[in-house]
């Protein structure tokens, strides 16, 4: 697909090359240091560059959608030509701008905030904030807070928000008629009695499970639930707070009662070990294995790209039952997208990198395609973009104030899996002291910490 | 060893001096090699592990807090040792039992030797990425044919790779398939008892016991140093079966979005080799992880000196 | 397949034992002996196909489920409904295979070639050139090839990456092999150890220099070892996963076979029916050179472990 596309893409720019727009080039030649890489400062015999770009994108409906924002990228850029790097993880970035060289790329992005404290504070990333001004563009009137917020470190902006994530719950709404379920749960005691009324038991293991609760469970991961009960990560001074917070405690606990509930750990572990894969038409809420699931807005047109044929609506994920009035929150991140500090061809990577983020056009066929959380207030307001009622839903997750996400650090996302690792072993039963057990892992994160610095 | 110079005439010790030339021409591609590869990176191992090298900012000398980190703070570095004695133990004890067995087995079939040679060996020369993805698959609890069939015959059907307390039997599992490396040893090894030992032994009435004892063990314990003492090193090496092991079990792909920690389940699957990635190529601490790699060198090291010394006929001369 | 080195090539050996009694034998006590024989060739011959079954089991299992559909390959049935020879095809389609294969045989091909030409004067030295400081030398290439590869890959690393800017090749992992590679080394000097000083001798009478010595004597000599280390050095870097990983992995146009597979398995999750197809066509050649080249390869695993 990839290939096609550049292909034909290139056929494009020869034909395009002469009558080349000049004056956006132009205007990328004059942005930055080092920039360059071969524009000539003129302009009348701009040489076509080429810069890498590596995204995390891997399914197919989501590699088309943003093979097709390059090629209308490359349409308008004629001399600049993208060669984008597929299924690229953070460690892999990571590696590489360490190393710099041929191989490395100049536009990077990520799916996960999680990283973002590591990229700014390494300055891995270049700052964008003087790009930004130069191009003319106020930050604060196109980005919307709370994602300029995961996208920055200390002030420096070394990335910018490439649509947004929520999460919320998927539910199996021929399911719920069969089981009398008339609403979806707004608190956990709830939805843990709909769980345990959705499942059903088959020998040693499940014809249907009402929902897979285990920390490996695709989307089920510690942080999602921890967001529904509003976490502080770190104390005022920069200390972990996971025992100090109740939510750490309470949503572990929360877990527990479910895995407990429907079935526990090793039936559930090994139903798991039936499901596919999360981003394919297996997904087993797809395939009606589980009736209920925590996933991202993606799903919404996964499942329509898939042609699954479930039948099914989507709610904010449950609060605790003593914060009924929180109802509508959730977890929210975003894909980030930046310029590597070691690219040689950053004129032309700010040109793509603008277009990528700012763009309203590329945005909204971007997240209509994609069905993401559009990331700029234009896009957000755009007659172009598709709404239903199951997305509307993670739009006004993302909206809510209450909604949030985990902070940068930086050394990435080192404190996410030191707590994930605690759950793992919380959800199959080996951890006894649960107080003593949250301590020690602060005082793991802590010294993590204090060892990056 | 020295030969005494001063006698030497000079014709002899031009001679001499040809000699050593030529012996450095055939030896230099190694002499690099040495200095290159394995000195210099020695070295500045020593070196890095008293920094703090994050890969951007010049290094910086921190003294031993690095060596404080990782013995006392990181948190996976003594659930991966001791994974990694568990493993040298198990898997060392059982691959020479078995890889004995197989190759008495071996010597005494006469019907058709060439299948079950090639039976034995073929498992061994599966690459091991390939070998242990195809291993999850068979012990996947939900889909694979072996708690299928366990099941079927109403036996207990462990989570293997997804069990903490199995994941580590899984692989020593995963290391017995791979047997044909021992077998081949151990085979050749027996083959060269001396028959008449055995006659001598039968004539004076012994049984299998006393056969092993007395006339098999004694002729191939050299070769049984040699397995168990090359099987401890492989072994404090073993990176590969444990993090694709892990990383299929876990369903967590490691792709974007997702960061895959080796370990799963449980942390039962770190192994010491697994450290140095994870501290150097996750988290990007160059400083500690090369903390590890010295540990690692130490061990390493120490179980070669012992195999110099028992083997001395690996250096022999003639 | 029977042409390997073992109980058939030496029929006098383990036979001889069991060659009849003792002349006071009495007939009842020979025809027990025989009968004694009978079962335990039974019992041998059970035990060994039980474990060969066992053995082959598994390549059976991913063989079947390779040809399955992609939902039965989820549930846990053995026998494929249909057989689904498209998946080997659907393998090949995707994105990279190709560039995997290319790359590993770059990779194992050059890694050889390298390795033989290099080990060889260096072994044939260690082997039969007496000098100052042989022992040490030879202790030293003993621990290199013990050295866990992860011992030195930081500075290693780094040495490629950011000094040479080699990374997302696999030039850091072909380029030291050509170097001397210590385990190729050490097999070869144990095997050149046993050729006979006389013709070495013989060849420097007739005025031959070391090099032709080396080239028109101690090479045709040495085949056997010769081919024990090409194999040994081919499957290494055929199969060798942590190498690629560390050097090769952020630039998708150098993964080799092992690398690729498992992320191959990242992408395809749980499509376990392409993911055996794969892992099959991983595992293919080396069991196709396998078979071409039994006797050697068996040589030189003796030959590891026995000589010396």
């Amino acid at each position: 697909m990839t290939i096609r596309q550049t292909r034909r893409a290139r056929r494009t720019a020869a034909a395009l090359a002469c009558t080349a727009t000049l004056a956006l080039i132009a205007a990328g030649c004059a942005g930055t240091s080092g920039g360059g890489g071969g524009q000539g400062s003129t302009g009348t015999k701009a040489k076509p560059v080429t810069i890498t770009f590596w995204h995390g994108w891997s399914a197919p409906n989501e590699l088309a959608a943003i093979n097709a924002n390059i090629s209308a990228f490359e349409k308008l850029h004629p001399n600049i030509k993208v060669k984008a790097v597929s299924n690229v993880t953070d460690d892999k970035i990571n590696q590489a701008l360490r190393a710099g060289g041929d191989n490395a790329p100049d536009v990077v992005s990520s799916f996960t905030t999680n990283n973002v404290g590591s990229f700014c504070n390494s300055h891995e990333w270049v700052d964008l904030n003087p790009l930004l001004k130069k191009s003319g563009i106020d930050k604060d009137k196109t980005f919307s807070k709370a994602m300029l917020d995961y996208t920055s470190y200390n002030g420096d902006q070394c990335s910018l928000p490439l649509l947004g994530d929520a999460y919320g719950l998927y539910y199996n709404t021929d399911e719920f008629k069969a089981a009398g379920i008339t609403a979806p749960p707004k608190t956990w005691s709830q939805f843990e009695q709909d769980a345990v009324k959705l499942t059903k038991s088959e020998g040693a293991g499940y014809r249907q499970l009402g929902f897979m609760p285990l920390y490996h469970g695709y989307e089920t991961t510690t942080e999602h639930y921890a967001a529904q009960y509003q976490p502080t990560w770190f104390t005022a001074d920069g200390k972990s707070a996971i025992a100090s917070s109740p939510a750490f405690a309470d949503s572990l606990k929360e877990q527990k009662t479910l895995v407990d509930k429907l079935g526990g750990y090793q039936k559930l572990s090994k139903y798991r070990s039936s499901f596919g894969d999360e981003f394919s038409a297996k997904n087993p809420f797809e395939t009606g294995q589980v009736a209920m699931a925590m996933d991202g807005e993606w799903r919404v047109s996964m499942i329509k790209a898939d042609g699954s044929k479930v039948h099914y609506a989507t709610a904010p994920l449950p609060v605790p039952d003593n914060q009924v009035s929180q109802y509508g929150i959730g977890y929210q991140t975003g894909t980030i997208a930046g310029i590597a500090a070691t690219s040689h061809k950053q004129a032309a990577a700010w040109e793509f990198l603008k277009y990528l983020t700012t763009d309203t056009d590329a945005l909204v066929s971007f997240a209509n395609a994609i069905s993401n959380v559009p990331s700029t207030y234009a896009a957000l307001k755009s007659p172009k973009l598709e709404k239903n009622a199951q997305f509307q839903t993670f739009l006004n997750v993302a909206a809510n104030p209450g909604s949030n996400t985990t902070p940068s650090e930086p050394n990435g996302d080192s404190f996410i899996v030191t707590y994930q690792n605690l759950g793992y072993a919380y959800e199959s039963g080996k951890v006894s002291n649960l107080q003593a057990a949250l301590k020690k892992t602060a005082g793991q994160i802590d010294s993590d910490l204090a060892q990056a610095r | 060893m020295r030969t005494p110079r001063a006698a030497a005439p000079p014709a002899l010790r031009r001679k001499r001096r040809r000699e050593l030339a030529t012996t450095a021409g055939f030896l230099s591609p190694w002499l690099i090699g040495f200095a290159v590869f394995f000195a210099y990176p020695l070295i500045a191992t020593v070196y890095f592990s008293f920094t703090h090298y994050d890969g951007f900012n010049a290094p910086t000398p921190v003294g031993l807090k690095n060596y404080v980190y990782v013995l006392t703070e990181y948190p996976f570095f003594w659930q991966a040792v001791r994974n990694t004695v568990w493993l040298v133990v198990a898997m060392v004890a059982l691959r020479t039992v078995f890889g004995i067995g197989i190759g008495m087995l071996i010597t005494k079939i006469k019907s058709g030797a060439g299948f079950f040679r090639t039976a034995f060996y073929l498992p061994y020369l599966a690459p091991p990425v390939a070998a242990t993805i195809g291993f999850a698959f068979l012990l996947n609890p939900g889909t694979g044919p072996v708690d299928h069939i366990l099941g079927r015959l109403g036996l207990p059907q462990p989570g293997w790779f997804t069990d903490p307390s199995w994941s580590k039997p899984s692989l020593v599992l995963l290391s017995l398939w791979g047997i044909g490396d021992l077998m081949v040893i151990f085979m050749a090894a027996l083959l060269d008892v001396p028959a008449e030992q055995y006659e001598a032994a039968s004539l004076d009435g012994a049984n299998w016991w006393h056969r092993w004892r007395y006339v098999t063990y004694p002729n191939i314990s050299p070769i049984i140093m040699f397995a168990v003492v090359t099987g401890v090193i492989q072994t404090l090496q073993y990176y590969t079966q444990a993090i694709i092991a892990g990383q299929v079990a876990s369903g967590i792909a490691g792709n974007a979005g997702q960061q895959f920690e080796p370990g799963y389940p449980n942390g039962s699957t770190w192994t010491v080799p697994q450290l140095v990635y994870n501290i150097g190529f996750q988290r990007f601490d160059y400083g500690s992880a090369c903390v590890v790699s010295l540990l690692l060198f130490v061990v390493a090291m120490g179980c070669t000196a012992l195999l110099m010394r028992r083997r001395s006929g690996l250096m022999a001369e003639d | 397949m029977s042409n390997t080195v073992t109980a058939g090539d030496r029929p006098g050996r383990t036979s001889r034992s069991g060659r009849g009694g003792v002349p006071s034998a009495s007939g009842i006590a020979l025809r027990q002996a025989r009968r004694r024989k009978k079962l335990e060739w039974i019992a041998v011959h059970s035990v060994g196909l039980a474990i060969a079954v066992a053995f082959l089991l598994p390549f059976v299992f991913l063989f079947l489920t390779s040809v399955m559909s992609d939902s039965q390959a989820l549930t846990s049935t053995l026998w494929p409904q249909h057989w689904v020879w498209s998946n080997y095809t659907a393998v090949f389609r995707v994105h990279g295979f190709g560039t995997w294969w290319r790359n590993t045989i770059e990779y194992a091909v050059l890694g050889t070639v390298l390795t033989v030409v290099s080990s060889v004067p260096v072994a044939y030295a260690l082997a039969k050139f007496r000098f100052p400081g042989r022992r040490l030398a030879m202790m030293l290439v003993i621990s290199m090839m013990m050295l866990p590869p992860q011992v030195i890959i930081i500075p290693m690393y780094l040495f490629w990456a950011k000094q040479l800017h080699l990374d997302g090749t696999l030039w850091p992992l072909i380029i030291p092999m050509a170097f001397g590679d210590a385990f190729s080394i050490f097999l070869l000097r144990q095997f050149l150890l046993t050729i006979p000083k006389e013709y070495l001798d013989a060849a420097r009478v007739d005025g031959c220099g070391e090099v032709r010595t080396l080239l028109r004597v101690v090479l045709p000599m040495a085949r056997p070892a010769i081919s024990a280390v090409a194999l040994f050095q081919f499957f290494y870097c055929w199969n060798d996963y942590f190498g690629p990983q560390i050097y090769s992995s952020d630039n998708p146009a150098a993964w080799t076979l092992s690398y690729g597979l498992q992320s191959f398995h990242g992408a395809h999750q749980t499509n376990w029916n392409l993911t055996m197809a794969a892992t099959l066509l991983v595992m293919a050649p080396v069991i196709v050179v396998f078979f071409f080249a039994q006797k050697a390869f068996i040589e030189g695993v003796t030959l590891t472990g026995v000589k010396g």
